[in-house]
């Protein structure tokens, strides 16, 4: 588990490093969507944390987690975009109290040692 | 046990990356427009486009109101047109051309002009020339000077004036009219050529179907006289 975190924060080390690097700014109509990829792949991450400490981390299921949830969050946005209604704060609510449940959970099993 | 972690490894490096993006596009912010001013912008965009159709529609009715005017206007100038140049031939300020008689008279084998008892006189010129306009002569000339209403025919030393200038023997007066009417009112019997031939003055009258007769050369003053306006 520990071995996780540290290849966690080698992977969060790196990205940074290469977005720094990469003259590339998304335009301002594409900030929901960045922020929603961000929110998904935070639970992710949290939810491999929670997964490990459980035994059960299986990398199939974390990846397509992360990507099936980051798609449905981009479609959702996309569609309330269309309809003019604010759908994304669905995927905001969601993520958010995932987030919250998972990290109360590892903060129980760290509790529990 | 290495996919695991390259799993891990990739997620948290997609969110690095994000993350970073993000807060750049945020930092952004400042500097460009923000997301719900584009927003307003459109809206005001939409709004103008519609304003700016309003407006093209209007100038094109102008315009086409404008090109209406200018019809008017080039009518109107036309006639203005014509008007001045009726005034300007009853003004004799315009060479006229048309039917009439030429009528010469030269002293007969008058050496000194003063010494002749038989030469033109001046008289004799504002008969001929009376006689002319009362036969119906429209427009006269003698030696070229254009008869106006302010023309003189008078004496000045030993030569004849007509409109302030001097002209000399043979008289060339033109007349334009009906040749007939004109002619036969000087060739009357016991008329005025039948008198001044008689006196011993050489005079030839032609019909002509084609005279013609110059424009007024000199100014027009007048220092004294003004148009009435309103009733007198």
């Amino acid at each position: 588990m520990w071995l996780g975190i540290f290849f966690a924060l080698v992977g969060l080390i790196l990205g940074t490093a290469i977005g720094l690097n990469v003259p590339l700014v998304f335009p301002q109509a594409y900030g929901k969507y960045i922020g929603l990829a961000v929110l998904a792949a935070l639970d992710s991450v949290f939810g491999g944390i929670r997964a490990s400490m459980e035994d059960r981390f299986d990398d199939v299921i974390f990846l397509s987690g992360f990507f099936a949830n980051a798609l449905l969050a981009a479609g959702l946005v996309f569609l309330g975009d269309r309809l003019g209604v604010e759908l994304y704060t669905a995927a905001i609510v969601a993520f958010g109290v995932r987030l919250f449940q998972n990290l109360g959970v590892i903060r129980r099993h760290l509790l529990k040692k | 046990m290495l996919r695991r972690y390259l799993a891990v490894v990739f997620v948290s490096l997609v969110l690095g990356l994000l993350v970073v993006f993000q807060f750049r596009t945020t930092n952004q912010v400042e500097q460009s427009v923000p997301y719900d001013r584009a927003h307003e912008l459109t809206v005001e965009l939409k709004a103008l486009a519609k304003e700016r159709a309003g407006l093209e529609a209007e100038v094109r009715d102008l315009e086409e109101k404008l090109s209406r005017a200018r019809l008017g206007y080039a009518q109107a100038e036309e006639a203005i047109k014509a008007e001045v140049k009726d005034a300007s031939i009853l003004a004799g300020v315009t060479p006229m051309v048309g039917p009439g008689v030429r009528v010469l008279l030269s002293n007969r084998g008058t050496t000194t002009p003063q010494g002749a008892i038989f030469a033109v006189r001046d008289e004799d010129l504002l008969k001929i020339v009376n006689e002319l306009r009362a036969a119906g002569a429209e427009v006269l000339s003698i030696n070229g000077q254009r008869l106006l209403s302010t023309s003189e025919i008078r004496l000045a030393g030993a030569y004849i004036n007509v409109n302030l200038r001097r002209i000399t023997p043979p008289y060339e007066i033109i007349a334009i009219g009906d040749p007939v009417a004109l002619r036969s009112s000087l060739e009357i019997k016991g008329g005025l050529v039948e008198t001044l031939r008689d006196w011993g003055i050489d005079v030839t009258v032609e019909t002509k179907d084609r005279v013609i007769v110059p424009a007024y050369q000199g100014p027009f003053r007048y220092q004294y006289a003004r148009p009435v306006r309103g009733p007198a």
